[in-house]
């Protein structure tokens, strides 16, 4: 037995060390995943000033401009600020009908809309360009051959929400217009939700037009100066009212009054007329409802099928 | 070197070379072997396992990041069924994620993927700065090490995504690259004892060879030849063995015709010595006697003749000279060649012999012969005479004992003769005196007739000389 002990050893020697356990590094913290406990309620704070921002242009893209106004708005009210956003311009009218909104800025159509379902209330409307007005740009990429709507028959087409003037209901005028409807006119049809993403659309040319909000046009070129060798406008419509800031018609009227006067003095701020710029704006003046007339003649005008 | 470690190494040494052949190179195969795979393992473990934790520190990095791009806008958009979707196909995706959360941009939890509640501590962590890229922390859970990667979203304006994944995985492929480079080993060795076993008993044969005929060598047969098996030391070996067994057989074939000679050389001298004796002694007994006698007799006739009183005087000395001269002249002769050996047998002559050596040296000597009546072979017998008249000798002029004793007996086919004294001894490993010459002499006498002579003794208490000669009727000397 003793002659064969050293080949023992030697197995011995091989099993421990492909035994050995492997270096691993040293782990910082011990968690026993195991062990789960209900989530703690946040504390409530102030109320917040809730404040809903429509999908005009996508998501991220609200937050980085909208950042100094809202800032802006919390200091001024002394109160934290919430910033609510939604895919569609229709959950933000519902929010805004629940309560569960106090100011919004929201597009036209979703203002027409709300107005009928609710009484949406007006509070303040942007001014650009001296003017209160926007229009709808047809767009399609800087080497298409079209030269207007016409030109499109059988091309792929993107919209932006389903309830937006600029961007879905004035290119479907267009359309009807031509004695059809979008679904038969386009090849393709399909909704990007925002209108910068409708300009990213075409400058790619994942769509051969779209209809978008003239203000984003001129804001995208503005951050982004190549896109103006990538797109060409062939149509632009005629002046429209501005997409406006709304208000929850049941907050009390003293806050009303409060975040009117706030919007309407904003220009004559140093650090409001910065938030301006960021998304913009000149300053932010008093709008009636007639200035929208002209859009609720042409919606009635064309009936938007549901989204399939 | 203590003295412990000394006899540890000692031990080791003795157990190592005490195995055969086949065990050390056995040894030697399943030892590499061994060695090899217990060292390949190892490393190729820590290998993988360094690699394999480099892969999951990198792919926590990069679901993480993929997840958090993908949670912007849901989170943006208040969407908690898209995240909670999104977190559990990112989970169900991946088998190595353990967990996935969302945090908002006040480190509340907005959707996990922990059913009904949430680990105490998971929280706080880890955690990344806004502008960090990614922070990863390896965590010890109950299940074994996970690695948790922390990537801000949006900058950390939409909150915090976390990711854990769970090193089961990676284990386990450890584990299995360990048995199979166990099992590889094993195999492996399994072939390495097929090998050590065949190398061994190529090796061993020549070598098994080698010492049976070595062996039959060392008893006196020269004549095993041992085959060359390979052409390596083993097969030089054999050659060398071979040609050293040629040369034995050579000296020895040599030896023998040399001793053969010797034998017959010394045979003839004895023979002839013995026949000088018997001339002589007759010579003495026929001529010399006799003349001796004729004179006796003269002087005696010239006595009776001569009537003067004084010349009968010194007539009478003159005879009794003469007398004296026949007595000695009788003596040399017999002590030269006894007739009793030739006429009636050892026993007899040996009989006289002590009779005549007690009366002479005065020193009482106990004789016992017992052989029976059958005479032995001529050459035997003068041969035991020369021994135990040479031992007697030696006894009177150098033992100073008081007594002696002559045994001769039959023992089997042999004759035993054995002379004792209780004299003073002698030193057997002194060399170089006429005492070791006239023994050495004894032993020839003995060894031509095939058999021995033994010598005891020590200083101080006497010598016992023992001779065994044995009786075959064949034994003839050629002359």
């Amino acid at each position: 037995m003793t002659k064969y002990s050293p080949l023992i050893l030697l197995f011995l020697l091989v099993a421990l060390a492909a035994c050995s356990v492997a270096p691993s590094p040293q782990p910082a913290v011990a968690i026993d995943l195991t062990d789960l406990q209900p989530l703690p309620t946040p504390a409530a704070g102030e109320t917040p000033l809730r404040v809903a921002i429509a999908a005009v242009i996508s998501p991220k893209g609200t937050v980085e401009s909208y950042a100094l106004l809202l800032k802006y708005l919390g200091d001024r009210t002394g109160r934290p600020i919430e910033l609510i956003q939604r895919r569609t311009y229709m959950e933000i009218n519902d929010l805004i009908e629940s309560g569960q909104v106090d100011l919004a800025f929201v597009c036209t159509s979703a203002y027409i809309a709300g107005k009928q379902d609710f009484d949406m209330e007006l509070l303040a409307a942007p001014q650009v360009n001296g003017d209160t007005v926007y229009r709808s740009y047809l767009i399609v990429p800087a080497d298409s051959p079209a030269k207007d709507m016409a030109d499109l028959k059988g091309q792929v087409f993107a919209f932006t929400d389903p309830i937006s003037f600029t961007g879905r209901a004035y290119p479907t005028s267009l359309v009807t217009a031509l004695g059809v409807t979008p679904e038969t006119f386009f090849s393709r049809i399909f909704f990007t939700y925002s209108h910068d993403e409708a300009i990213y659309a075409v400058a790619n040319q994942l769509a051969d037009g779209a209809g978008v909000d003239s203000l984003i046009y001129y804001f995208a070129l503005n951050r982004d100066p190549e896109l103006a060798q990538k797109l060409k406008v062939i149509h632009k419509s005629p002046p429209f009212g501005i997409p406006p800031v709304v208000v929850n018609p049941n907050l009390r009227p003293q806050i009303k009054a409060e975040l009117q006067a706030i919007l309407l003095e904003m220009a004559r701020d140093p650090l409001g007329r910065e938030a301006l710029t960021a998304i913009g704006v000149e300053q932010f003046v008093i709008i009636d409802d007639f200035s929208y007339e002209s859009v609720r003649s042409l919606m009635k005008g064309i009936a938007l099928p549901e989204l399939p | 070197m203590n003295a412990f470690s000394h006899s540890l190494s000692r031990r080791f040494w003795n157990t190592v070379s005490s195995v055969t052949v086949g065990v050390k190179i056995l040894g030697l195969a399943l030892g590499l072997v061994l060695l090899l795979g217990a060292g390949v393992t190892w490393q190729a473990r820590n290998s993988l396992s360094f690699i394999l934790q480099q892969q999951m520190e990198k792919e926590g990095v990069t679901s993480t990041r993929d997840l958090a791009a993908r949670a912007v806008d849901p989170i943006l958009l208040n969407d908690v069924v898209g995240l909670q979707k999104l977190l559990l196909e990112t989970q169900e995706n991946n088998p190595d994620v353990r967990y996935a959360f969302i945090l908002d941009q006040h480190g509340q939890v907005l959707a996990h993927t922990f059913g009904a509640g949430f680990p105490i501590g998971l929280i706080n962590a880890n955690q990344a700065r806004s502008d960090d890229h990614h922070h990863t922390l390896v965590l010890q859970t109950e299940a074994g090490l996970v690695w948790d990667t922390a990537v801000p979203v949006f900058g950390g304006r939409a909150g915090m995504a976390r990711l854990g994944l769970s090193d089961a995985s990676l284990r386990s492929a450890i584990q299995t690259l360990t048995v199979q480079m166990l099992l590889m080993v094993l195999l492996v060795s399994a072939v390495g004892i097929l090998v050590a076993v065949f190398l061994t008993s190529i090796l061993t044969r020549p070598l098994h060879e080698l010492v049976t005929a070595a062996q039959v060598v060392a008893h006196g047969d020269f004549s095993p030849r041992v085959p060359r098996w390979a052409d390596d030391e083993i097969g030089d070996l054999a050659d060398a063995f071979n040609a050293m067994t040629a040369e034995l057989a050579h000296i020895d074939e040599i030896r023998r015709e040399r001793e053969q000679l010797r034998r017959q050389l010394l045979e003839k001298v004895i023979a002839t010595q013995e026949d000088e004796r018997r001339r002589i002694a007759r010579e003495l007994h026929d001529s010399t006697s006799q003349n001796l006698t004729s004179l006796m007799v003269g002087l005696k006739n010239i006595e009776n003749m001569c009537d003067q009183q004084q010349m009968r005087a010194p007539l009478q000395e003159l005879r009794g000279v003469v007398s004296q001269t026949l007595d000695e002249v009788h003596e040399i002769s017999v002590r030269l060649r006894p007739p009793v050996l030739d006429d009636l047998g050892l026993s007899d002559a040996i009989e006289r012999l002590g009779r005549e050596w007690q009366a002479r040296y005065k020193i009482p000597v106990d004789i016992l012969v017992h052989l029976g009546s059958e005479r032995l072979p001529g050459e035997i017998e003068t041969a035991i005479y020369r021994i135990v008249q040479e031992s007697l000798t030696n006894i009177a002029r150098y033992a100073c004992a008081k007594s002696a004793s002559v045994l001769l007996e039959r023992r089997g086919s042999d004759v035993v003769a054995i002379v004792e004294d209780d004299g003073q001894g002698f030193d057997l490993a002194q060399k170089f005196n006429n005492r070791q010459m006239g023994l050495a002499g004894m032993r020839e006498r003995a060894e031509l007739l095939n058999g021995n002579l033994t010598i005891e003794s020590r200083p101080g208490q006497g010598v016992s000389i023992h001779v065994q000669i044995p009786i075959t009727e064949e034994e003839k000397i050629t002359l």
